[in-house]
Parts: structure tokens; sequence; C-alpha cells
């Protein structure tokens, strides 16, 4: 049976990074997220506004952990975020009455619009669905939820990936700009 | 008369693997990932796939749409079955050639004999490897030769042996020369019937 035969795999894990790469990962994500973190506690957080997003946890894997992937480029980056939002939120204001309809068609249909504009990146999926999921204060936003924090903490985030992954010699970010 | 006679192994045409496409382990393909610095966001499987294909696409531009008829010989020195092994390894000597492809009366192919086929029957070792059997000529008092005297290209013949028609794709034929590991190919038209050969060093001729 080939369709039961495809589930055993076929090639093996790419191999483990060298320490040194651990180590600017962690440098990234840590001053990433401080970033974006930052600027939500100290200054937004009486606004109402809101900086900080699960989503960006996911991205700091790609762009400070993965700076190589065509998924962390930001092209990817700043593009899924963006439209990711303004889908979830739009899936959010037409069928709010159906939550979880809105919610797997914010996914789905992210996945299909990144596909298609080529800015395909994972933690899109979660900035969609947290337009929908994302309660009171997420809601409150509406459409405006696609430039804070989708599109400026994305561009905060990338203003750190630029600046440190350059440092090491053996790394260079990005590959691409669009 | 000891083996003076025999053929002298072509070394430059066994040696010449110009179109081969490479054999990549997986293993080839993890430690050229390793030194890579960077996580790397493909698997070593799709990568390799990468490779071949766009190793494909490179000898596709190299040889372009030209065909087997565009690259092959045409003059190709034959033996038939009952041909004497001595007749074909004089043949084979004395134009130079390392192979030779075997016809029945019509010039329909029926196998090819070649320099790989005499030594996998000389000598006592497996590996049939021409030094192998230098070392046991001198080493030992047996004669290399002995167990294939007296006998016919039908007892060492490669068969029935590959062949591809006139309208093959250049690619192709480098892609078969290397899967099969064999240095020549027969050139057959549409009825089965030999209309040249196609070596390795024909294709290097061509892209070059």
């Amino acid at each position: 049976m080939e369709y039961f035969s495809k589930m055993r795999g076929t090639t093996q894990s790419p191999p483990r990074v060298r320490i040194s790469e651990v180590l600017w990962s962690w440098v990234g994500a840590f001053l990433g997220i401080s970033a974006v973190a930052s600027i939500h506690y100290h200054i937004l957080d009486r606004t109402g506004l809101v900086m900080i997003i699960g989503s960006f946890g996911a991205s700091a894997v790609l762009i400070y952990g993965a700076v190589k992937s065509p998924l962390a480029q930001p092209r990817n980056l700043l593009g899924g975020h963006v439209l990711s939002a303004v889908i979830g939120v739009a899936a959010y204001q037409l069928l709010q009455s159906h939550t979880w309809a809105a919610a797997s068609i914010a996914v789905a249909t992210a996945i299909a619009l990144m596909h298609l504009t080529k800015t395909l990146h994972p933690p899109g999926g979660a900035t969609a669905l947290i337009a929908v999921i994302g309660g009171e204060k997420i809601h409150a936003l509406g459409y405006f939820y696609a430039l804070i924090p989708a599109a400026t903490g994305a561009l905060v985030m990338l203003a750190v990936a630029l600046l440190v992954n350059n440092v090491p010699r053996a790394r260079r970010y990005p590959e691409f700009w669009w | 008369m000891r083996n003076s006679d025999g053929p002298v192994p072509e070394k430059k045409l066994m040696n010449a693997r110009p179109c081969a496409t490479p054999e990549l382990t997986d293993q080839d393909i993890l430690e050229a990932m390793k030194e890579v610095s960077g996580y790397l966001d493909i698997t070593p499987g799709d990568l390799r796939e990468v490779y071949l294909s766009a190793y494909r696409l490179a000898a596709k531009r190299l040889w372009g749409d030209r065909k087997a008829r565009d690259a092959m010989t045409r003059e190709v020195r034959f033996v038939s079955p009952d041909t004497s092994l001595e007749d074909a390894a004089r043949l084979m000597g004395r134009s130079g050639i390392s192979g030779v492809p075997v016809l029945d009366d019509s010039k329909r192919v029926l196998g090819v004999i070649s320099e790989r086929d005499f030594m996998r029957h000389m000598g006592k070792g497996r590996s049939g490897s021409f030094m192998e059997i230098i070392a046991e000529c001198i080493g030992a008092k047996s004669c290399a030769v002995l167990p294939i005297r007296g006998g016919k290209v039908s007892d060492l013949m490669t068969s029935p042996a590959h062949t591809v028609s006139e309208d093959a794709p250049l690619s192709e034929v480098a892609d078969l020369l290397t899967k099969r590991r064999i240095n020549r190919v027969p050139v057959t038209e549409s009825h089965g019937l030999l209309v040249g050969i196609l070596t390795r060093g024909d294709l290097t001729a061509i892209s070059l």
C-alpha cells in the first residue's frame, strides 16, 4: 500500500547547528522580543493598544533561529503578518457568531493568501487566529490590528534581525528583501 | 605465448566519466549541509532531489535537444557471436577501442563485449580489474588468460545489451551510461538494427 508506506518517511533530519548559531539565535530572540515587549508594557499598555502577540514568538524562531529560511525573509515576515491580520479581522467581523468557523476560515485563508503572494510565514497563521480568538482588546482594534501590532511589531523585530544577524561573520540577513 | 597480443586496456576511455550523474548519498548531502553554517530549512532528501533535477536541466542545456544520432560514431567495428575471442581481442587491440557490439547476420544487436567482459573471466579474483590480473600473471605461473583460451565471443559477451534509439536525447544516454556503469551503448534504428555506437567520449566531445 503506497498510501501507508509514504507515512514511513524517506530521509533524515537535517544536521544540528553549531553552538555559535545557537548563541546568536538566543541573542537575536532575546533582543527582538525585548524590543516589542518593552514597547508593549512601557508605552502602549495604558492606551489600549497592543504591541506583542503570540505569533511574534514564532517569528522569532524563524528570523533569529533560521535566518536563511525563505520563510524568514523580510517579504515573508512583513507580508505574512499584515495579510494574515487583515484576513483574521475580516473573518471575525463577518462570522463572529460562529467563532469556530471564523477561526478556521481565518487560518486556512491566510495560508492560501500567503501562498499566492509568496509571503508564506508560518506565524502569520497565528496572527490570523489571534484576530479571532484574541479577546476583547484585540477585537476592539478592528482593522487597525493589521497596522499595530502586526505591521509595526514585525518591523521592530525586522530591525533587530538586521542589526543582530549581520554581526557574526558566518551569518547574514536577509537572503532577499522582496 | 602469453597474453602479449591481447587488448591493451584503453585507460583513457575507462576513466572518462564526463557525463556521470553524480551518485550522491544522503551522507554526502548531510556533510555538505554541515559545512554551511546556520540552519538550512530543507531535508537532505529534498536537497538531493533539487540538486539532481538541476543537474538534469544542466545536462539538457549542455547537450541541447541533440539526439543519439548527432553524437554517435557511425563506423562501428563489430563481431559476431561465433568470432573467436582471440580475433575479437585482436580487433579491439588494433582499433584501440575497449568494446564492440556483437551482431547477428542481419545486424541485429545481440550483446556487447568489452575489456571488462574479458577481465571478468580472467584470473581468479572476483573484481576483474586489470591490475589484479597483472598481479596474478607476475606472481604465479598460471596464466591469466587460461580460463578463456579457445572461447568464442558468445561465451563472454554481455547479453542482452542495453541499446538506445537514434532519437534518444543525449541527456538520457548519459543517464543510462551512468546508471548501468557502462562505457558505450549501441544505437539502433526503429527495427533494432545497428546504426552506430555512442561512448562516454562521444558525449564529452560534443559538450565541449
